[in-house]
């Protein structure tokens, strides 16, 4: 098999992820629910998963780095907590049915700073131009369709001069781009364990700027006597038993992103991006989506000429690679893009991509293509 | 003499603790006893000397967040009067 669908969910984990993960399920019980040895060796652990993530996206305190269940239930808890009905939110172009659906839900009214696919200043002008308006910004990190990288530092320094509040998705970004929570000044950055930070499924995090309001309601192991969640984090936000082997696997992978480095996992993936456009480029066949140097990370975006993209996945799927298509989730980012009739077929990159795998699927796409003609 | 500094939360405790630790203190996170919970379950450092010292240490990095309490002989619990927490 090869997997090319990894700004899904990357697939191949350092092999200590697993290892924890056992580990963990053997040995530890759960944090804040008695002074035993096996809940205090799960409230380490749990310790040193926030304390790493901290150190990694530059919080100062990692009483506010909260577990949650992937991206989207930390976009959730952050827009449940920023957005009322009524309230004017500005999105980048971009942005992923995590972050839209809750806003429709909600009642927001939603402005979308439109702008071109890999156009990085007319992005920064359009959040610029609306911003006035704007009780809330909202913007990706890097799009999960295309791999643009959005100019997150520039938008965040404009909702720092306007005092507009800032949430970040990082779910692209988290484990191949520095993330300096301190620098951003965000309300809230939320990020999945399962993709770059090679966790598994089940594993998210999310930085919080203030205290936040929570989603679930329960046991927090504090103030038990008290009908209010605790006012305090980590606590406020993580109601229930924690995902402790899915915490011990979470902070394998960063531990593996930090001894690797984030810059060096993306130069691999970009390497790799540049051998998928070097392959399909001169390829009338297929119509790539791709950035200038610096624009783009390790996700590229095509289409077959005269093939729908699902079926074209179908056929690359009868023989054993496994890529992505159709909308990603992300119609806003279709839209923007100009290709929300047909969606895309997409590749995604990770450090435990080869060369060869990715020539194998390149000569895949083009044979499809011919046999299409 | 054995002591006790309730924290606001688990990881308040935890965080407590690392700091004392790399001031060269040791202080374990235990369960704290309800008794001297007012709102129910709840963590504390728990350490058997140094206990000023310790006390400032964690007020210069903002993590005192509770009271100070002294185990008596008989098992007994009484908080920590200003005499206790003078070097």
């Amino acid at each position: 098999m090869i997997y090319l669908d990894n700004a899904a969910t990357t697939l191949i984990k350092p092999v200590s992820v697993g290892r924890a993960m056992l580990r963990a399920m053997q040995e530890c019980a759960s944090p804040g629910r008695g002074g035993h040895r096996a809940a205090m060796r799960a409230a380490e652990l749990v310790y040193r998963c926030r304390e790493t993530a901290a150190e990694l996206f530059h919080v100062p305190d990692p009483s506010r780095v909260v577990f949650t269940m992937n991206a989207t239930h930390g976009l959730n808890i952050a827009i449940n907590s920023l957005v009322k009905e009524k309230t004017k939110v500005l999105i980048s172009g971009y942005e992923h049915n995590a972050v839209t659906r809750p806003l429709r839900q909600r009642g927001a009214e939603i402005i979308v700073a439109e702008s071109p696919l890999f156009d990085s200043e007319a992005c920064l002008h359009a959040f610029e131009e609306q911003m006035g308006q704007a009780g809330l910004v909202i913007c990706t990190m890097v799009s999960n369709v295309f791999g643009f990288i959005l100019p997150i530092r520039k938008i965040a320094a404009l909702c720092r001069a306007r005092g507009v509040p800032l949430i970040v998705d990082a779910s692209q970004a988290a484990g191949v781009l520095d993330i300096d929570f301190q620098a951003l000044g965000a309300a809230f950055v939320a990020m999945p364990g399962h993709k770059g930070l090679f966790g598994p499924q089940g594993t998210g995090l999310l930085l919080c700027g203030q205290e936040g309001e929570p989603l679930l309601f329960g046991g927090s192991g504090s103030d038990s006597l008290l009908q209010e969640m605790p006012g305090y984090l980590p606590d406020r936000l993580e109601a229930g038993t924690h995902n402790v082997p899915g915490i011990a696997g979470l902070l394998a992978g960063m531990e593996y992103v930090r001894e690797r480095g984030a810059e060096k996992i993306m130069d691999q993936e970009c390497a790799l991006l540049c051998t998928a456009v070097e392959e399909l480029r001169d390829f009338a066949g297929a119509e790539l989506f791709t950035g200038q140097e610096g624009m783009q990370s390790g996700v590229l975006s095509l289409r077959v000429r005269g093939m729908d993209c699902d079926e074209a996945a179908n056929q690359l799927s009868e023989r054993g690679i496994c890529l992505r298509s159709g909308l990603h989730c992300a119609p806003f980012a279709h839209k923007s893009a100009g290709t929300l009739e047909t969606g895309t077929l997409r590749m995604s990159f990770s450090p435990f991509v080869s060369e060869s795998e990715l020539r194998l699927c390149c000569q895949a796409i083009r044979e499809l293509s011919q046999r299409k003609r | 003499m054995k002591y006790l500094i309730m924290c606001k939360s688990l990881t308040n405790a935890q965080r407590a603790s690392l700091l004392l630790e790399r001031r060269g203190l040791s202080a374990a996170v235990v369960k704290a006893p309800q008794s001297l919970r007012a709102n129910g379950c709840g963590y504390a450092l728990s350490l058997y000397r140094r206990l000023p010292e310790a006390v400032e240490i964690l007020k210069n990095g903002n993590l005192l967040t509770g009271r100070i309490y002294i185990r008596m002989e008989d098992g007994s619990y009484r908080e920590a009067a200003s005499d206790d927490l003078s070097r």
